[in-house]
């Protein structure tokens, strides 16, 4: 049941890229001004956020458990997690930086995990209240996904940049992968999520 | 919500091509150079993914090379085909997949969170080792500037409608 605030609830289509406004009908499948494919709401949005998001909480486990990169120095390796190495910092008197990497690397991960569970728990289960602040929620969600990339980045400047041979070498570990398939995998989460869906169980 | 944006088109299509201009320097000059124990190296945005590369982390490499060259790379020479044609009133048939992509693609160039990521390795490295900052870095900032306004003078909002107005 759809509720009859929604453009959708008054025969009403709007095209994902465009924002172009059209009627509901059985023959117009695309988009009068752009000619993309229209769709009352984004397909299977539910089903594919919560198999991406699942996957990600998997990636997620070995991404902090495992060594995100090896330094090192004068033969003798030293592996860091992502964790070990914002303890680091600290330890170097970095505590601003290190409060940087804190958010970036395991605030923002988490709180798409979670924040994007809430969301599809709210749709699964049609949840009244608050519609607005949900949205505002998935608004943040989305914009924040991309600083996750920050620690991808830097471990990829440490290890061109660090590379005298025996003397001092970083090698990126196993979670660096683990990692960049966190971020990447909520980033298509927080995407293919539509958060129409919250309104459209509003009465 | 959007509002609209003076001159929207012209600023766009002025901005890309010095977005163009600039991505060259800032991928094949060195970012920062590093002198420690005897030894030097400079680091290129390019470079980061070749050793990510040769250490068997293509995936990591991949993504990096996407989100710093590719998609960056691509969002500009987008931006200029779609205000040039906007510009001079071209129709193209293609305008509209163009206009698509461009929007698509948006969210994966990341120049700005790789500015953040030398930042944090700097600061990791500077006890350690002696940085150079080479020129690479002073184009790469400012390509980060203009690809942020490029962003902001973008209105999609009349981007879609003039492109609509070219089909008729």
């Amino acid at each position: 049941m759809i509720s009859k605030k929604t453009a959708l609830g008054q025969g009403f289509i709007r095209c994902h890229d465009c924002g172009c406004l059209s009627i509901k009908s059985e023959k117009n499948r695309l988009c009068p001004l752009c000619g993309g494919r229209l769709h009352p709401r984004l397909p299977n949005s539910f089903q594919r956020t919560v198999a991406l998001l699942l996957s990600a909480f998997c990636l997620y486990i070995p991404a902090n458990i495992f060594p995100i990169m090896t330094v090192t120095r004068l033969g003798v390796g030293e592996p860091h997690t992502i964790i070990g190495g914002i303890i680091a910092l600290i330890h170097g008197n970095m505590v601003p930086i290190a409060m940087l990497v804190l958010v970036a690397s395991i605030l923002v991960p988490l709180l798409k995990l979670v924040g994007l569970g809430l969301l599809l728990l709210n749709v699964h289960y049609r949840w009244q209240a608050h519609a607005k602040k949900w949205t505002i929620m998935y608004r943040i969600i989305a914009f924040v996904g991309r600083w996750s990339m920050l620690d991808i980045f830097m471990i990829s400047i440490l290890v061109s940049l660090v590379d005298m041979g025996g003397v001092a070498q970083v090698i990126a570990g196993p979670a660096a992968t683990a990692f960049a398939a966190v971020v990447v995998l909520t980033m298509f989460a927080a995407k293919s999520f539509d958060p129409r869906l919250i309104w459209d169980n509003q009465y | 919500m959007q509002r609209p944006r003076k001159q929207s088109i012209e600023r766009t299509f002025a901005l890309s091509i010095a977005g163009l201009i600039l991505i060259f320097p800032a991928n094949l000059m060195p970012l920062v150079g590093i002198k420690m124990l005897g030894g030097a190296k400079d680091g290129t945005l390019w470079s980061g993914v070749v050793a990510l590369f040769e250490e068997h982390m293509w995936g990591v490499a991949i993504l990096v090379f996407l989100s710093s060259i590719l998609f960056p790379l691509l969002n500009i020479i987008l931006s200029l085909l779609i205000s040039a044609h906007l510009y001079f009133k071209k129709p193209h048939r293609h305008l509209a997949h163009w206009m698509r992509w461009l929007q698509h693609m948006d969210e994966w160039a990341m120049l700005e969170v790789y500015m953040l990521g030398i930042i944090v390795a700097c600061v990791k490295l500077a006890s350690t080792s002696e940085l150079k900052f080479g020129f690479g870095l002073y184009a790469f900032v400012a390509l980060l500037i203009i690809t942020g306004m490029l962003a902001s003078s973008l209105d999609k909002v009349l981007f879609w409608r003039k492109i609509g107005q070219l089909r008729k």
